[in-house]
């Protein structure tokens, strides 16, 4: 009779366990062993009698069952909070995303979310309703109904995205430019309005915003029932409707398919001043639906590679030009180039009008500034000169991250200006102390800045 | 010493291609063919020897051995000799977009011992990998995985080898499956599961980030493998960058992952990896990612307001840790500020880790995967049989593009 083959792995298991530690008490290492085996066997038994026993999206889970010294069993902190009753602190809303959703919901928003179990939704573009225009809501929707955390969280393995790869050193050389299609006053205000509750632009500065809105192309849609983007399809466009109408369709399969009924149901329409396709300027993933002229329209079309090659070359330069800055800057010359970045990342763009008292003779100095546009003059107390001009690139309060000591000038701007400026708790938290940094120019104090603050974790040499 | 270890480990990585052509002097046609190929023959058996040893032992390196010249380490060579057909393709462990991973052994084993040894086998068409423009990012999968080979808690890239019309990477197989099966069955992990967990995933990005420049990029529970003993073993490079001290701007990731400013293209570093690590830690404990909706735009936006909200039961140590990680402003956020991977260290979550014990393996997991032997594959799903049809590399893209692939 020969043995089972359970018993069989689990010998020669121990067998190898036996051989790499070489225990000196060899029966407490079997012993141990055997238990350490049947804990984690029990553990995962357990585990998927309790998988079994839960639905498949999760809903109504419950607690766990296992015993004391089991890796899943709930904490105390959380024994009683089961996630089909998670509490919000300061909402006590029941809302359908687990944060809170402060911006204003729009048609759309409720046509998806309130869809429950159209988990295919995930991977799609959305939609954003007109700022001003006319915008049907679609019939079928009601409230935006409370789902219940976490009934509606996608539960699957999760792909990941990617889009092409953007190279600013490439561009460097090559002087790409965006593309630039001329507007009237009219129609530009038209399109700033028509992006300005839509997060990717909100955050544009003037350059890149007029940049865009002077890269979006005029694309005319002759007739009606001219299928703009196809549910399914690959997306590389975004689109605002500058006149016209369109009509919204979604077929429950994931995809545009042949025939009458492939449209799939009317989830609604977008009228002028309304947008869609959005989630094409993030990365190409299958459109969410299906999107038809319903007359003579135009439409306003952003590809993604111009869009976040806009912003990434003016982000790229930006940061360069700061690193610029700061090299010239005697006390920061130590700071490693992998410093200097950081301090560059963190410097924070802000403007003044032509007159603005940046910073005033005799307060205590928290920030440092770097003048990157415009022009300012340096003023003392009891001469009625300046006694001392700025233009870009010059810099000043950088002693301000040394000391407290009060400002010894005070700086007004005389035309517009752009500083780019960095507090010193900003320069504290990210680098530490300042004088530790200047230290590092005195040799005889070398020590002090190899044991301790070498923050540069890409230095192998020390 | 070094030298000595890799010419017994692999005499024939294709570093050394140039001194072996020039040994062969032959005239003849066919004898050349003939010796050439038992030479190829012998270098093949000393390279299926080596990975024979390396998979006897599975001793991770010291991050000084993990740094050395790739000539010179035992693990993470391109190899020129070993071929496809010197494995036998047991079991489909997983796909993903472009590549299928393999459960194998070599096709003919020495000995009993051999039979039991076990790989995962990366394989990715080129084709694949040219039409879905991933060639830069497989090449930075493929250089980053050999410089950090022989970590302990990333999966060791053995070798790497191509023939015509794939790219092939030979990892070490890790049997427990992924985090993320635990994590979905569980629902979630109490705090010391949590606390384990996280606490070896610092120590992989404190080493990427820290000691190689790398950012990982897409940190989330399905690119967590558990190891035979319990331990993680990070997978899944394609994202994997050296970016060193400069920001880069493509943007990649896992939707609930994402750093507010790969979603701004602002020009992204290491920092992204602190952020989606704080995101993983609050899936850890809560059981899904802090930002959600069903359309991903809304998504985004939730990530770029950043405003975090927390389960009343969460312990106030691990709302601190999360909102410091999951800081919009990174020059506020935990892990990039000051002190780097050291401060996350020291975060009060933590308190209770042994750092030092951590890495070097000797604290014993919370999940020991249950297995029958070194080949058991109960912990992976199944998977459909690849598809018979592939579309040929042809000539011309084999001119156009095999200069890309040529460090695999
Ligand atoms: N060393 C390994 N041991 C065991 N299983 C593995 C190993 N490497 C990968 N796998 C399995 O194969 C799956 C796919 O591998 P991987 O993520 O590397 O491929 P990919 O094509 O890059 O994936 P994706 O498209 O998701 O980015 C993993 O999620 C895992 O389940």
């Amino acid at each position: 009779m020969s043995l089972p083959p359970d018993y069989s792995n689990e010998i020669s298991a121990l067998n190898r366990e036996i051989l790499k530690a070489q225990p000196v008490d060899t029966l407490q290492f079997c012993a141990n062993f055997f238990l350490r085996r049947l804990e984690s066997q029990r553990a995962e038994f357990l585990l998927s009698q309790q998988h079994q026993h839960s639905s498949p999206r999760g809903r109504g889970m419950a607690e766990s069952t296992f015993p004391g010294s089991n890796p899943f069993s709930t904490s105390p902190g959380l024994a009683t909070g089961g996630m089909h009753r998670l509490e919000e602190e300061e909402e006590s809303d029941s809302i359908g995303s687990p944060t809170a959703s402060s911006f204003p919901p729009s048609a759309m928003d409720k046509a998806q979310s309130s869809t429950p179990g159209e988990g295919t939704f995930g991977n799609f573009a959305g939609f954003s309703a007109p700022a001003k225009g006319k915008s049907t809501a679609p019939p079928a929707i009601g409230a935006a109904d409370a789902q219940s955390f976490p009934s509606n969280y996608n539960l699957n393995r999760r792909t990941s995205v990617s889009a092409e790869s953007l190279n600013p050193a490439s561009s460097a050389n090559d002087n790409w430019t965006p593309p630039y299609h001329p507007k009237s006053p009219e129609q530009q205000s038209r399109l700033k309005a028509a992006v300005a509750s839509n997060f990717l632009f909100t955050h544009l500065d003037d350059e890149q915003s007029a940049q865009v809105l002077g890269a979006l192309q005029e694309k005319p849609i002759p007739t009606k029932d001219i299928k703009v983007i196809q549910q399914g399809d690959v997306g590389d466009y975004f689109y605002i409707v500058e006149n016209g109408s369109f009509d919204i369709y979604v077929n429950k399969s994931g995809k545009l398919e042949p025939g009458p009924e492939g449209l799939g149901s009317k989830v609604g329409s977008v009228g002028p001043g309304g947008s869609f396709g959005e989630l094409a300027l993030m990365y190409n993933a299958p459109r969410a639906a299906t999107v038809v002229s319903t007359e003579r329209s135009t439409l306003w079309a952003l590809d993604r590679v111009t869009f976040r090659r806009i912003l990434m070359d003016s982000a790229f330069q930006r940061r360069r030009m700061y690193e610029g800055f700061l090299e010239e800057v005697p006390l920061l010359a130590s700071l490693t180039p992998y410093e200097r970045s950081k301090i560059a990342d963190a410097l924070e763009t802000k403007k003044y009008p032509a007159g603005t008292k940046i910073i005033n003779e005799g307060d205590v100095g928290e920030s440092f500034y770097i003048l990157e546009a415009g022009a300012a003059e340096v003023y003392k107390r009891g001469v009625d000169k300046p006694v001392n001009r700025y233009k870009k690139g010059d810099y000043f309060g950088e002693l301000a991250l040394l000391n407290d000591a009060p400002r010894a000038a005070s700086v007004v701007s005389t035309t517009e200006v752009k500083v780019a400026t960095l507090g010193k708790d900003g320069f504290q938290r990210l680098l530490g102390p300042v004088e530790g940094i200047m230290r590092r120019n005195d040799p005889s104090k070398m020590a002090a800045h190899e044991d301790g603050d070498a923050v540069d974790p890409l230095a192998k040499s020390t | 010493m070094a030298t000595a270890i890799h010419k017994i480990l692999h005499p024939h990585s294709s570093h050394s291609k140039g001194e072996r052509d020039s040994s062969v002097q032959d005239d003849h046609e066919a004898s050349h063919d003939r010796q050439d190929s038992d030479m190829e023959q012998r270098a093949r058996e000393d390279e299926k020897r080596g990975l024979m040893q390396w998979e006897d032992r599975k001793a991770p390196l010291s991050p000084g051995q993990i740094d050395a010249d790739p000539d010179r380490k035992m693990v993470g060579h391109s190899s020129s000799v070993l071929r496809q057909e010197d494995f036998e393709l047991v079991k489909t462990l997983g796909t993903g977009t472009f590549a299928r991973v393999w459960l194998v052994r070599l096709s003919e084993p020495q000995n009993n011992d051999d039979r039991d040894k076990v790989f995962a086998l990366k394989i990715l068409r080129k084709v694949d990998v040219i039409r879905l423009k991933q060639v830069e990012h497989v090449r930075n999968e493929r250089n980053v995985l050999a410089a950090v080979a022989g970590h302990p808690f990333i999966t060791t890239m053995v070798a790497s080898f191509q023939d015509h019309d794939s790219l092939y990477m030979l990892l070490d197989y890790c049997p427990g499956g992924e985090v993320f099966s635990y994590l979905r069955r569980a629902r979630r992990f109490n705090e010391p599961t949590s606390q384990f967990y996280a606490a070896e995933i610092v120590l992989i990005l404190e080493f990427l980030h820290e000691r190689e420049g790398v950012a990982y990029r897409d940190l989330k529970p399905e690119n967590i493998l558990i190891d035979a003993e319990g331990h993680l073993k990070l997978v899944d490079f394609g994202f994997a960058k050296k970016v060193e001290n400069r920001e880069t701007y493509t943007l990649c990731g896992t939707p609930e992952y994402l750093a507010p400013e790969v979603i701004r293209n602002t020009g992204h570093g290491t920092a992204v990896d602190w952020w989606a690590f704080g995101i993983l830690v609050y899936e850890f404990l809560v059981g899904q990612p802090p930002f959600w909706d069903q359309n991903p735009m809304k998504i985004y936006e939730q990530i770029v307001e950043g405003r975090v909200r927390f389960p009343s039961a969460m312990s106030p140590e691990a709302r601190d840790l999360i909102s410091g990680l999951c800081t919009v402003d990174t020059s506020k956020r935990l892990g990039n500020i000051k002190g780097g991977a050291a401060a996350v260290k020291e975060h009060p979550w933590f308190r209770n880790i042994d750092w030092e014990a951590l890495y070097h393996r000797k604290v014993k997991g919370p999940i020991i995967p249950h297995l029958r032997g070194p080949a058991d594959t109960r912990n992976f799903d199944e998977y459909e049989p690849e598809s018979a049809n592939r579309e040929p590399y042809t000539r011309e893209m084999s001119e156009k593009w095999d200069e890309c692939f040529k460090d695999f």
